[in-house]
Formats: C-alpha cells, sequence, structure tokens
C-alpha cells in the first residue's frame, strides 16, 4: 500500500511537471509566432524605420539599453511606483471594503459611489494628481493608489457581501468574536473576490503609470517610450512595449497565480484555471 | 453541563412581502436534562428549525424564556455548539484548524489545540484527513468534521438541525451510530432536529413530536445501548416505538 502510495505520487508530480512544462510552451508558441511574422514580414515590405522597427534594430536597442544601465532605471522607476502605490491601495482598500461590507446600510449607501469611481479609476486623475503633488514621483504613486484603491475596495464589499451567513453563525457559536469574525472569518472568505480586484486593479495602476509617466517624470518606462517618440526611434518605443507587456506577465504569473494556487483554488472556493 | 428550559417560546416572525405577522412558534416549554439525548420531529413547517435558531442565539425570540441553568440566553456562544445540515465548515482551514477553531477562540495554545483536535477526529475516525481542506472531502466526512468541531469546544448543549439530510442512505447510517456512540463516550446534552422518523428513535432517549407551533407529544425511548442498525431493525420494540411516533406526527 504505501509502496504504491509513493509511486503514485511520484508519477503524478511528473505528470504535473510535465504538464506545467506544455502550459508555458503553449504559452510562449502564440508569442514566438508574432514575432516570427514580424521578423518576416517588415523586410519583405521594407518597412521605414521610422514607421516600424526591424527585430534586428530592437534586439540592439535592447542591447544598448541593458549595457548603459537605463533600462533598469527606467524599469526600477517604474516598478518601485506600481508596487508603492500598489500596496497603499490595497492595505487601505481591504480594511474598508470588510467595514463596509460588515454594515448592509453602509454597504448600500456607499456602493453607488464606489461603482462611480471604480469606472474613473487611473488615468482620468492625472491632470488633478499633477495639480495636488507637482510633477514626479507623488503624482504618479498616487494615481496607482487611486487605480486600486477604488477597485479592491469594491470588490472586498462585494466579498463580505457573498460569504454564506452559516459561516458566521458558524464562528459565533464558537465563540469567535467581533475581531475573531473579521480576520478568521470575513476577510479569507474574502479573498477570491479581494484577488479578482488586485487582478482587475492592478491593471488600471499599470495603464495608469505608462500614461502618468509620459507626463509627469523624467524617468521610468512610460517615460522612455514618450522620449524615443521625439527622436523616430521606433525601435526604442516597440521595445519599451514589449518590456511593459512582459513585466505585466511576469507579475500575473510569478505573483497573482501563485497567490491563487495556494489559497483560494487550494481552497476550492474558485474553480481551477 | 447545565440543564436546558424553554419556558412558554413563541417566536413570530414578520414577512415584509406579504406585508404579514406569521406566528412560526407558539407557546413550547420544555425541560432538557444534562446529557439527555433529546429528537424533535414534526411535520414541515411546524417550527423545528426555528426553535434551535432561538436556543442557537442566531435569532431573538417574541416571548417566553430560553434558559440555561436558569440564566436567560441572547445571542449565539460556545456553551451551545451547532452542527449545520450545510456543514458550514470554514473551507479556508484544514480539518484539523477547523475542529481546533473552538480552542482557538478560547485562547487555548496551538500545541494544546492540535492534541484536542487529534483527539476528536480519531474519535470520528478521520485522523488521516486532519491536513486536508474541507473541499477535498465527501459529504459524510464533511459532516463528520463538523459534529466534532461543536464537540471540541465542550459545549452544554449540541444543537443539530437535520444534520444528516444531505448524505446518502449508508453513510446517514454510519454516521448515526457513529453519533450514539459517542455520545454515550461523552454524553453531551443534544437536540437533534429530523424528520426523518426512524433516526429520531434510533438515536434519542425522548422524541418531543411538534405541531403548528406547540409541542403535541413526547415519548421517552428506554431501548438499550449501544444501538447498532443491524439489531434494531428486528427489534419489536423499536418497530412500535417508531410507528407511534410516526403516526403521531402524520396527525399533527
Ligand atoms: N425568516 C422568516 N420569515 C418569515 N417566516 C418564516 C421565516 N423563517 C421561517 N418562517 C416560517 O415559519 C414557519 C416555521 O418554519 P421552520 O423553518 O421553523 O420550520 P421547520 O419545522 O424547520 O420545517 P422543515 O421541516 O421544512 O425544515 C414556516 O411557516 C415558515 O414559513
Ligand atoms: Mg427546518
Amino acid at each position: 500500500m504505501q509502496v504504491t502510495g509513493s509511486l503514485k505520487g511520484r508519477s503524478s508530480r511528473l505528470i504535473r511537471s510535465v504538464n506545467s512544462l506544455l502550459g508555458a510552451a503553449m504559452f510562449v508558441a502564440p508569442l514566438l509566432a508574432l514575432v516570427a511574422i514580424w521578423a518576416v514580414v517588415v523586410p519583405l515590405f521594407n518597412v521605414n524605420p521610422r514607421v516600424f522597427p526591424s527585430v534586428g534594430a530592437v534586439g540592439a536597442a535592447a542591447l544598448d539599453s541593458i549595457r548603459d544601465g537605463t533600462l533598469f532605471a527606467h524599469v526600477g522607476a517604474s516598478l518601485l511606483r506600481v508596487g508603492l502605490g500598489t500596496l497603499i491601495g490595497i492595505a487601505t482598500a481591504v480594511p474598508l471594503g470588510i467595514a463596509m461590507g460588515v454594515s448592509p446600510t453602509v454597504a448600500a449607501f456607499l456602493t453607488p459611489l464606489f461603482r462611480f469611481f471604480s469606472v474613473l479609476a487611473g488615468i482620468a486623475w492625472i491632470p488633478i494628481a499633477t495639480l495636488w503633488f507637482g510633477y514626479g514621483f507623488g503624482a504618479i504613486v498616487f494615481v496607482i493608489f487611486n487605480a486600486v484603491f477604488f477597485v479592491v475596495a469594491y470588490n472586498t464589499l462585494l466579498g463580505v457581501r457573498t460569504i454564506p451567513h452559516t459561516l458566521r453563525n458558524a464562528a459565533a457559536s464558537l465563540g469567535a468574536g467581533r475581531w475573531a469574525l473579521l480576520t478568521e472569518v470575513l476577510l479569507p472568505g474574502a479573498l477570491p473576490n479581494i484577488v479578482t480586484g488586485i487582478r482587475t486593479g492592478l491593471g488600471f495602476a499599470w495603464r495608469g503609470l505608462i500614461a502618468a509617466e509620459m507626463i509627469a517624470t523624467n524617468v521610468g518606462l512610460g517615460y522612455m517610450l514618450f522620449v524615443a517618440r521625439d527622436f523616430y526611434r521606433t525601435e526604442v518605443i516597440v521595445f519599451g512595449m514589449i518590456v511593459i507587456g512582459v513585466l505585466w506577465l511576469l507579475i500575473d504569473r510569478l505573483l497573482l497565480v501563485p497567490l491563487e494556487r495556494a489559497t483560494i483554488e487550494r481552497w476550492g472556493m474558485v474553480r481551477r484555471a | 453541563m447545565k440543564m436546558l428550559s424553554l419556558r412558554n417560546l413563541g417566536k413570530t416572525y414578520f414577512d415584509p412581502y406579504a406585508g404579514a405577522h406569521v406566528t412560526a412558534v407558539h407557546d413550547v416549554s420544555l425541560d432538557v436534562e444534562p446529557g439527555e439525548f433529546i429528537s424533535v420531529v414534526g411535520p414541515s413547517g411546524c417550527g423545528k428549525t426555528t426553535i434551535l435558531n432561538m436556543i442557537a442565539g442566531f435569532i431573538p425570540y417574541s416571548k417566553g424564556d430560553i434558559l440555561l441553568d436558569g440564566k436567560p440566553v441572547h445571542g449565539p456562544g460556545p456553551e451551545r455548539g451547532v452542527v449545520f445540515q450545510s456543514f458550514a465548515l470554514f473551507p479556508w482551514k484544514t480539518v484539523l484548524d477547523n475542529v481546533g477553531f473552538g480552542p482557538k477562540m478560547r485562547g487555548v495554545p496551538k500545541a494544546e489545540r492540535d492534541r484536542i483536535a487529534r483527539e476528536y477526529l480519531a474519535l470520528a475516525g478521520l485522523s488521516h484527513a486532519a491536513h486536508r481542506y474541507p473541499n477535498e472531502l465527501s459529504g459524510g466526512m464533511q459532516q463528520r468534521v463538523g459534529v466534532v468541531r461543536a464537540l471540541a469546544n465542550n459545549p452544554d448543549v449540541l444543537l443539530m438541525d437535520e444534520p444528516f439530510a444531505s448524505v446518502d442512505a449508508q453513510t446517514r447510517m454510519t454516521l448515526q451510530e457513529e453519533l450514539t456512540r459517542i455520545w454515550q463516550e461523552r454524553k453531551p446534552t443534544v437536540i437533534f432536529i429530523t424528520h426523518d422518523v426512524a433516526e429520531a428513535v434510533f438515536l434519542a432517549n425522548r422524541v418531543v413530536v411538534l405541531s403548528k407551533g406547540r409541542v403535541l407529544d413526547q415519548i421517552a425511548v428506554d431501548l438499550p445501548r449501544p444501538r447498532v442498525w443491524d439489531d434494531l431493525v428486528k427489534d419489536d420494540r423499536f418497530k412500535q416505538l417508531s410507528a407511534r411516533v410516526l403516526q403521531m406526527v402524520r396527525a399533527a
């Protein structure tokens, strides 16, 4: 019994790692196909590099920016702003969302407001943010915070409201007080919605970041795109766009997906993707 | 262990859709001795769940008293454990942590509450599942966890509302036998709600029959213990008692 059990465990682990390799290949394949088409089409039609760069030119731009360190300066600046704005956004939105979800009256009153601000979140706040904080770090972090805050707060509120009432009753009849109810039931119970909120909010934040950096700063990925445009450096622009997309995929795959695997998927609260 | 008394208990709901008051429980008086196992039966809508929810403190009562050792109870509390029909396990906690939840709320340190939880899991034959999550268990296993989670908190009264209604017939019989065995070992006071007459007689010392929010009658069940289905299905006394309860429920 013991032996077959462990054999079964080992072979299923093997199957799982083969599967995840296959999954990665399936994920990369369409992107590679796109690059292949690009590599063929640009020389074939002799496209003007001021309109669209060749694969080689983008590769060279990539190497340059790695060699002289500007890439890391831009990426570092952008990630710091996103990281800080997102953390502040989550840290304030989750407690507020839970507090709202606990009281039906407060929730009913604030829900339309939060829907309204969820739509506006991010980019639309750039002009006023620069008036409040000036051009620079503060304004950009505010835009990101704002993009994350409303979406996460609203989703947390929804999450708390969808927790089955019997779970609250179960906790109360096992002796849970108000605080334990919050930390042991409402917070984990709302987590599926909180994660959805973070995912959506980060998407808004990422777009807001690029837009804000084009206007309000002199370093960062958005700034890198914007300056390259002034010099018709399409290869730098396209390289920057690739970096922006790849960074988002990495954030998703390395941060959000593992977080979901370890929590809400393990608990059976959402279907495995 | 404490004595539970219901004194002229009544509950009137306001139904906002119909704009009318509905009296679900008219006047129920009942004394439950410490260590007694009571089954409550009655036709659908006679107020069984309402009574249980009032004792659990999930809903306020409209008239009368609920007394635990003479003191009125209001709101939920750990001295009244509840086993839910829908199990109500915390999906984000392992089986061990679900069972250890009550002790955790009492401030029992981690090592000690794990020891308590393991002891109760062993009682339900679930030691091997300690580190699994509820969604990885069958319905029958989930309800075993639900029962020992309530027991691990050492409640004065254990309240169960059709806890075995959503598991298959074979599993249900096993769970019933396990419950009588655990009850004999620990002697908690139990109020068990069901509309399955055989289940009510099999488990209880006393069967209370409700009708339209009132106690219609009570029947003492003096069958010897331990009770197992293989013996009782052939037992004349069991058949007589079941037939009597069934008659009452149908007339109720
Ligand atoms: N929240 C509520 N609002 C209004 N009426 C209610 C409410 N809950 C229960 N009732 C009514 O009270 C009566 C008793 O309901 P209860 O759920 O206690 O019955 P029950 O004996 O548990 O029935 P069942 O065997 O079907 O579970 C029913 O007529 C029901 O419609
Ligand atoms: Mg009921």
